[in-house]
């Protein structure tokens, strides 16, 4: 077999098993993020689908046992509210009337199970004098803060 | 007054890059030598000009002139002078500054060391240097400006993130600048022997030692990264794959590979475009890198279009890049290629499997830190990308990566026959699959991680046996003992025994990875007063809370006595911080550390009323330590490739 063909077989065969790599990995990995409003217009469809949905916590709607860690509020962008049900212990900056993004899936109970909640970013963390606060600077607690 | 004078440095500088750009065309044109002279000026005054505005900026911070608007933002008059002087690089502005600073140290250094060598290339090297350097000054003087004033004069700063008030974010941000801007050398020297067309092997012994040194302190500025976030974020991990943490890795991965592959072109006159390709690329990240962390674009694709400095960012890279790669695409005709591989079980195509796995590996986490931007910005659907997908593309990359470690460094160039691999690797090999056999009848029983361990060995086992079959030679013609027989190797070559420590601190950090990745417990609860907790080993048992005023926030400490195997290993003292200028608290996490495993604990929340309970989260981390060990070891090896030690003239490969 000439020398050139070799390469070419070889690399079409890392390209192939990289390719099928990301495909798997994204496959695995890759979360949509939605609204309340979102996720209510296609509740159906979104049965057992891992999201990440983000929004604020309905001032007055949170219920915690500390007992047990378990965390029930609402969750709303203005228009729909979500009920979300938590346990474990949220990022230090989770709390009622501030922003939110929660990942899990619908039950079937029709509450969202989450379990991760991540809070939103203070704005006095906000390192970028460009542009202003950012508009959706959700990051997850252990990412709170500017490196 | 301060502000006026630093503003006033950084524009005059730009000015002097703009200099520093033009003469050295003047120069290779006309070859008169005054030209080059001018240019040569240009560095030294840009260097002088910036290093005047960064010690302005300092001075501002140190004396807390709040008429600066970066300095009431970054300090308060109770911050610690220590760290007020890291509010230098505590937000854009200055680290920007900090940036520049470090570059203009590099040129000037460069400029110094070659004043009476390559009279060819040193124009060239200058002009790129200054370009690299009009670009960060314009974008410090014009666009991000540190020394912006603010009136009314506030009475006191905001301050620090009080996340950043740690030792570590002293040198984090520094290291890994250094690391950059390092780069810029190699990167300088390799446009410079593209325009001028000498595409031999000059440019790559020129930078080696400087390729070494950036490659080191991005590798230190990562770990620092990664130890400040386990040590201080409080979430008990050390790497989340954040699009920031990528940013600051994704450079380290051709250098590393272009550190292996100048190697093959030193030895063999191979791999010529892609050594150039390489560096290109390298360099590229390091930009890349700052416009992703800095543009405001990871936050929202939207906060980019709304700021100037984003935009500026991709276009000097764009620039960059068309630049760089046209210089490569013009001078294709001096670049044929003569050798080939002779065959593919050699020390070339070692190096070469090592490129590709490492250049993979970037390719994945490149296209996995900007598949969500991509996807916002071209079909306006909102995903993430998860750390899940980062680890199982990665994950098997880099075990097959160190699988090569342990063939690369031994087996023979050109081409190795049967005897030869015998001879290397039959004992390490037998050594290692008996070391996996044990560790499967002790209790690791799932696949990659007993891979993993498995290979590590193999890599120690491959050096350790190496080393001591020269050591067997040295006794023979010699008969010097260890000890005498190990100094005189290493004065032999340098290189090439540095580079082995350097590879067994990298296993170490990768069985640190490994052990944590594949064998961490955590656990969470709201224990009562003397209630105990059992996590993997470990038994905490909660003892109080106690609430103390400090001077910039009050502090809520628990107490947990900590029992390691039913050892006592004393109380650690978990605490949530409540600064008055935020919102909510920080937490301070807290871990002990042994040679096999970690206890990270977390104090979440507490009962207000009768502090008698409190809501804990423990981790049991297994092997982290070692990857801060493996830091130190690569330390070492880095020292010995790069100190001038005697009989290093002797050295060959």
């Amino acid at each position: 077999m000439p020398r050139s063909r070799r390469f070419l077989i070889g690399g079409v065969i890392i390209i192939a098993a990289l390719s099928y790599m990301i495909y798997g990995g994204m496959q695995e990995a890759m979360v949509y993020f939605v609204t309340p409003s979102e996720l209510k217009a296609k509740e159906s469809t979104s049965a057992d689908k891992f999201l990440r949905l983000g929004g604020m916590v309905v001032k007055g709607s949170l219920q915690k046992d500390l007992q047990n860690l378990t965390y029930r509020f609402n969750l709303t962008d203005g228009t729909a509210t979500f009920p979300i049900f938590f346990k474990g212990v949220p990022p230090d900056l989770f709390a009622e009337g501030k922003g939110a993004v929660v990942e899990g899936r619908i039950g079937s109970d029709g509450v969202f199970q989450a379990t991760t909640i991540m809070a939103k970013h203070a704005e006095e963390y906000s390192p970028h004098k460009d542009g202003g606060p950012p508009a959706k600077s959700f990051v997850p607690a252990k990412e709170a803060s500017i490196k | 007054m301060t502000a006026n004078l630093g503003h006033s440095s950084i524009l005059l500088a730009w000015l002097i890059a703009l200099l520093g750009i033009v003469t050295p065309i003047i120069a290779a044109r006309t070859g008169e030598g005054r030209y080059l002279s001018i240019a040569r000026y240009a560095i030294g005054g840009q260097f002088v000009l910036v290093t005047l505005a960064a010690l302005a900026l300092i001075y501002g911070l140190v004396t807390t002139d709040f008429s600066i608007k970066y300095v009431a933002f970054n300090t308060t008059r109770a911050t610690p002078i220590y760290y007020r002087v890291t509010g230098l690089w505590g937000a854009l502005e200055g680290s920007l500054l900090l940036w520049e600073w470090v570059l203009i140290i590099f040129a000037g250094i460069t400029a110094w060391i070659y004043r009476d060598r390559h009279h060819e290339m040193m124009p060239w090297v200058i002009m790129i240097f200054s370009i690299v350097s009009a670009f960060f000054l314009g974008v410090v003087g014009f666009l991000s400006n540190p020394f912006e004033t603010m009136l009314p004069v506030p009475l006191d700063g905001r301050g620090l993130n009080p996340l950043l008030e740690d030792a570590n974010m002293m040198t984090h941000p520094p290291l890994l600048y250094t690391g950059f801007v390092g780069l810029t050398v190699p990167f300088a020297f390799a446009m410079a022997a593209l325009i001028v067309g000498k595409l031999d092997e000059a440019w790559i012994l020129t930078t080696r030692r400087w390729t070494i040194i950036a490659w080191f302190f991005l590798t230190a500025g990562n770990l620092v990264g990664a130890w400040w976030s386990y040590h201080v974020l409080g979430w008990g991990g050390y790497w989340a794959w954040d699009p920031v943490e990528n940013a600051a890795f994704m450079p380290w991965l051709p250098a590393t590979a272009f550190l292996h592959s100048i190697q093959v072109q030193e030895r063999r006159r191979m791999l010529k475009v892609w050594n150039l390709s390489l560096i290109i690329v390298a360099f590229s990240l390091t930009i890349f890198g700052t416009f992703l962390t800095r543009s405001g674009i990871l936050s929202s694709i939207h906060a980019f279009s709304s700021g100037p400095v984003g935009g500026f960012f991709l276009g000097f890279l764009t620039f960059i890049l068309l630049g760089s790669f046209g210089l490569l695409a013009y001078r294709a005709d001096l670049l044929k290629e003569q050798p080939e591989l002779d065959s593919m079980v050699s020390r070339e195509s070692a190096f070469l499997l090592n490129n590709i796995v490492l250049v993979s590996a970037l390719f994945t986490i490149f296209l996995g830190t900007i598949f969500p931007l991509l996807s916002e910005a071209v079909a306006g659907v909102q995903v993430s990308v998860g750390a899940p997908y980062f680890n199982s593309v990665t994950v098997p990359l880099f075990l097959f990566l160190v699988f090569l470690m342990a063939i690369g460094p031994i087996i023979a160039w050109r081409r190795a026959s049967w005897d030869n691999l015998q001879r290397s690797f039959l004992w390490p090999a037998a050594a290692s699959l008996l070391l996996g056999l044990s560790l499967f009848m002790w209790k690791v029983r799932d696949f990659l991680p007993l891979l993993g361990f498995t290979l590590l060995a193999f890599v120690v086992f491959t050096i350790v046996y190496d080393t001591a079959l020269a050591l067997r030679a040295r006794k023979r013609i010699a008969g010097e003992g260890i000890i005498r027989g190990l100094i005189t190797l290493t004065r032999r070559n340098q290189r090439r025994y540095g580079g082995l420590v350097v590879h067994l601190g990298v296993v170490l950090i990768i069985m640190g990875i490994a052990g944590s990745m594949s064998y961490s417990v955590e656990k969470e609860a709201t224990l009562a007063l003397k209630q105990e907790l059992q996590v993997g080993n470990y038994r905490v048992q909660f003892d109080g809370l106690k609430g103390t005023q400090q001077p910039t926030h009050f502090r809520v400490e628990g107490a947990f006595r900590v029992f390691h195997h039913g050892n006592d290993e004393g109380i650690m003292n978990p605490a949530l911080k409540f600064f008055p200028t935020q919102q909510s608290p920080i937490g301070r996490a807290v871990h002990q550390s042994s040679l096999s495993e970690d206890i990270y604990l977390i104090l979440s929340g507490f009962s207000e009323l009768d502090r008698n309970q409190a809501t804990l989260k423990v981790l049991v981390r297994p092997l982290v330590i070692w990857m801060w060990i493996g830091g130190f070891v690569i330390t070492l090896g880095t020292l010995i490739c790069i100190l001038p030690m005697r009989m290093a003239q002797l050295s060959e490969t």
